[in-house]
Parts: C-alpha cells; sequence; structure tokens
C-alpha cells in the first residue's frame, strides 16, 4: 500500500519537475511548424547580403535605411527602385551580375518591382510598427536587428526573406504580457496593451 | 492569454462604471448631442454608412426591421392636432452610448463585448457568436445583427467605387453584432501620433464621422478627462455627472435652467453620451 503511495508521489513530483523545467527551457526561436510559405520575388534580393554580418561577407545596413517608415508610420515600407538605384547605380563590381541586370531594366522601364507580400495579417489586425520600433530600438536602445528580428526572425541570414513566427495572436499576447522595461536604464516595467480594440479593428 | 494573468489585472479586463477609487487614467471618450442645433438632416448616418463600410440592406429588407445605421435619427412627431405637412416634429440622433454599466457586457456568453480603459463599449468580431444577447439586452437598440452576408449581389460598387471603402474598418460576416464604434479607427491614430509626440491627445484633434459632418456642429466629441475639451466643459456647465444616475435638470425642479441629460439613466447604464434638450420650437 505504501509502495504504491511513494511510487504516485514520485511520479507527480516528476511530471511536475518535467514540466516545470519545460516550461523554463529556452524556446527555439523558430520551429518548423511557423515557418511561412516560400515566397517567390521577382528578384531575388539578398538579405545576407545587404544586412548580414561583416565577417559573413555582409554590408550590415541597418533595417530601417531601406524599410524607412518603420518608425514613423503603421507600416514598415518596401523601398522604392530609386533607393537601389541610388547605390547600385555607382557599384561597378556587381553591375553585370544577373540580379542587378533585371534591378535596372525594371528602372530603364520605369516600373516599380512588384514585390511580394511575406508577413501579410489578416485585415481585421491593427499592427503599428512605429510603436514597437519607438518602443524598443529608440527607448530601450536594443540593436535594430534584434528588435525586428522579435517579429521578423533572423533576416541577416536569409536571402528572401520569409515569415520565421506564427504571427498569431497567441504568440502576439504572449510578449504583450512579459514585463518590458519603459527605457534603456529604468527599472520600471510595462506590459504590451491587452485591449482587443487595440490590435482588432 | 493565461488565468494569473486574468487574476492578476481583473481590474483592468473588467471595467465598470467609474468610481472614486478607479477613474478613468488617461482617455474617457465621451460626446454631447446638442438637440436645439438638430435639424435631423441625416448627414450624421450617412456619414457614418461611409466611415465604417455599413452594408445597404434595401427597401425589402429594411421594411422588415433589418438595418445597419449606427446612428439614426429618430423622429418624434408633434401631437398638437396639425397634419402631416403642418406637423412638426422633433430628432434624436440615437448612437451605441458607450455605457459605463453596459448592459450588453454582462450578459454576452463569450465576452466579445468588453469595456476598454478608454471608456469604450468594444466590439470584437472575431469572438463573437451571433447570440444576439447582447441586442435583446441594450435599452437603446443601438446593436445591429448581421443576418446576411454583405454585398449580397457581385459589382455592388463598379470601379472606381469600392476605392471609398474604408480599409481601417473590418467588413462584418454574416452572424457577428455590430454597433458604434467612436470611430475607434480614428482614436488609434490620434493616440498613436500624440504619443509619438508625447503628450496626450488634444481637443479637437480627433472628429468622429457624424461629428465632422454635422452641419450645425451639433455633436461634440472629445476626452472627458481632458479639463480643456469642449466636451467636457459642456458636462460641467450643464451638471451632468458620468457616475450619477440622475442629472440636475431633474434632480430639482429650480434647477430648469440646465438642459443636459442622458437617456435612460434611472438604468443606471452611466451613459457616455449627453444630450441637450431642445428648447425651440419644433421644426416643420
Amino acid at each position: 500500500m505504501y509502495c504504491f503511495l511513494r511510487l504516485s508521489v514520485l511520479l507527480v513530483g516528476l511530471i511536475f519537475s518535467a514540466s516545470s523545467y519545460a516550461a523554463n527551457a529556452v524556446q527555439p526561436l523558430t520551429t518548423a511548424d511557423d515557418l511561412g510559405p516560400k515566397v517567390e520575388q521577382p528578384i531575388e534580393f539578398p538579405h545576407d547580403r545587404h544586412a548580414g554580418d561583416a565577417a559573413k561577407g555582409g554590408m550590415q545596413i541597418n533595417c530601417m535605411y531601406c524599410h524607412t517608415y518603420a518608425r514613423r508610420s503603421i507600416v514598415a515600407g518596401i523601398p522604392p527602385l530609386q533607393k537601389c538605384i541610388g547605390c547600385h547605380q555607382s557599384i561597378e563590381s556587381v553591375r553585370e551580375t544577373p540580379r542587378i541586370k533585371k534591378l535596372f531594366e525594371y528602372w530603364e522601364a520605369k516600373k516599380a518591382v512588384p514585390w511580394k507580400k511575406v508577413h501579410d495579417l489578416p485585415d481585421f489586425v491593427r499592427f503599428n510598427h512605429e510603436r514597437h520600433i519607438q518602443r524598443f530600438v529608440f527607448a530601450q536602445n536594443k540593436p535594430v536587428q534584434e528588435a525586428c528580428g522579435y517579429c521578423h526572425g533572423d533576416v541577416k541570414t536569409m536571402t528572401v526573406a520569409r515569415r520565421q513566427k506564427p504571427l498569431s495572436m497567441g504568440w502576439c499576447v504572449s510578449c504583450h504580457q512579459k514585463d518590458h522595461p519603459v527605457d534603456a536604464t529604468s527599472t520600471k516595467t510595462t506590459h504590451g496593451p491587452n485591449d482587443c480594440w487595440q490590435c482588432h479593428k | 492569454m493565461s488565468i494569473t494573468n486574468l487574476l492578476e489585472n481583473w481590474s483592468d479586463f473588467r471595467q465598470q462604471h467609474p468610481s472614486d477609487d478607479r477613474p478613468h487614467r488617461e482617455y474617457k471618450w465621451a460626446m454631447s448631442i446638442d438637440l436645439d442645433a438638430c435639424t435631423g438632416c441625416n448627414a450624421c448616418s450617412v456619414a457614418c454608412y461611409a466611415e465604417n463600410n455599413l452594408p445597404v440592406v434595401g427597401k425589402e429588407k429594411f421594411a422588415h426591421g433589418h438595418s445597419h445605421h449606427w446612428i439614426r435619427i429618430e423622429r418624434y412627431w408633434d401631437n398638437d392636432g396639425r397634419e402631416f405637412a403642418d406637423q412638426g416634429a422633433q430628432f434624436l440622433p440615437m448612437l451605441c452610448q458607450h455605457c459605463e454599466s453596459a448592459p450588453c457586457e454582462t450578459v454576452c456568453p463569450v465576452g466579445a463585448t468588453n469595456h476598454t480603459a478608454d471608456g469604450l463599449n468594444s466590439q470584437v468580431y472575431n469572438r463573437c457568436v451571433g447570440s444576439r444577447y447582447c441586442n435583446a439586452n441594450c435599452p437603446y437598440k443601438a446593436r445591429y445583427f448581421n443576418w446576411y452576408d454583405y454585398p449580397t449581389t457581385d459589382n455592388v460598387w463598379p470601379e472606381p467605387m469600392e476605392q471609398q471603402l474604408n480599409p481601417d474598418v473590418t467588413v462584418r460576416g454574416k452572424g457577428v453584432m455590430e454597433k458604434c464604434t467612436f470611430c475607434v479607427q480614428r482614436l488609434t491614430v490620434a493616440k498613436s501620433n500624440a504619443r509619438s509626440e508625447g503628450r496626450s491627445v488634444l481637443d479637437g484633434e480627433v472628429l468622429t464621422a457624424c461629428q465632422q459632418v454635422c452641419p450645425t456642429g451639433a455633436i461634440s466629441f472629445g476626452n472627458l478627462v481632458d479639463p480643456l475639451a469642449k466636451v467636457g466643459k459642456q458636462w460641467m456647465t450643464q451638471q451632468v455627472e458620468l457616475n450619477k444616475d440622475k442629472q440636475a435638470k431633474n434632480a430639482a425642479e429650480e434647477a430648469a435652467k440646465v438642459r443636459g441629460y442622458r437617456i435612460l439613466e434611472e438604468l443606471r447604464t452611466y451613459p457616455s453620451v449627453m444630450y441637450l434638450e431642445q428648447l425651440r420650437e419644433s421644426a416643420i
């Protein structure tokens, strides 16, 4: 009889410790289920070459150099073709590569590059880039690539960007529930809003 | 949403009628409608259709009592013996009153209608299952149910007229309840802009669609917490208080100088819309 009791106590304890361990373990940034579909872009834009680390041949360009609206608007913005040409007209070394040739074809035809949307939220969701960038990059002084990476994953290692996170409501809320310091030096923390109408329109 | 979060922040999730120990912090959106200025022109209703993608149900369904006007003009004929052409009428724009203690919120089986921290009565379409209990419990009959998917026919908006639809407002599907939101899409933008500049929303910075088009300026809308807001001054001069169920106008005979009242206050819904009584004679 006591033997059974002991066994059950041990089992309960084991399950409890295992579950609490699982909750504390570092979650992987991306699981296979969260990966979005592969999006075929008109030009295979190499994010790794532009934003990647210098050691890996990247240019370490700030995300907000091209996605310039992220800090001051609801949308992050796809850069206009002028922005690409602005640099690439004076980069002779890659001028004859197939992707850049294609880029200049669009430029000479005076047509915008028809980029496809990768991170597409449902129509009933209101997501504001400005609020998140102002909070994490400007108030908390987080590195830009880290702050963008909370939702977009490690874009500097990708060629064509692909959705890395589930972007579901539960996933948004899991971060809104956490304590975030109000700025870089303060110990005061706040939560993200948990009011339905803040995100649902 | 974990249970611990729900229990710890219960007061944030469940905002009820205001009390001294839990006042509104930053914003309390409120409205006042001057019935003396209202001419019953219906411009507010039309503006609301345009702003909030409201479907037009058509003559036949309207005759069956189906409609989607989030703000409607109620018409009260004078009973002084005069016949139609000479008969006077009074008008009253009726919209969701965004009650502080809303009867609709307590009865929703799935919590699709809640009170926000800004004092709005929110309606979350994704959560609504269409029980229509809220509609039954609303004393103002300001909630509208989607019995059909709209538009019911193709090509309702021939090109380029579909451009007039508002991308900031969801198109509600069949089987959900909808109602006036105090143009929450405009409030969100104004609040975000103000926050970027490190201030609160200024009075007059954000207008609701109905207020914007009212030709006589009968509708004022603003933040009741802001001491400079016109709407707060109006509430104060009319001695209308948010957390009272009987206002100065009705409290004593001699206080007849003030005109402010809220509809069906005795039900203790504590509405956010104040009406100013009509003094002039009825329009003909």
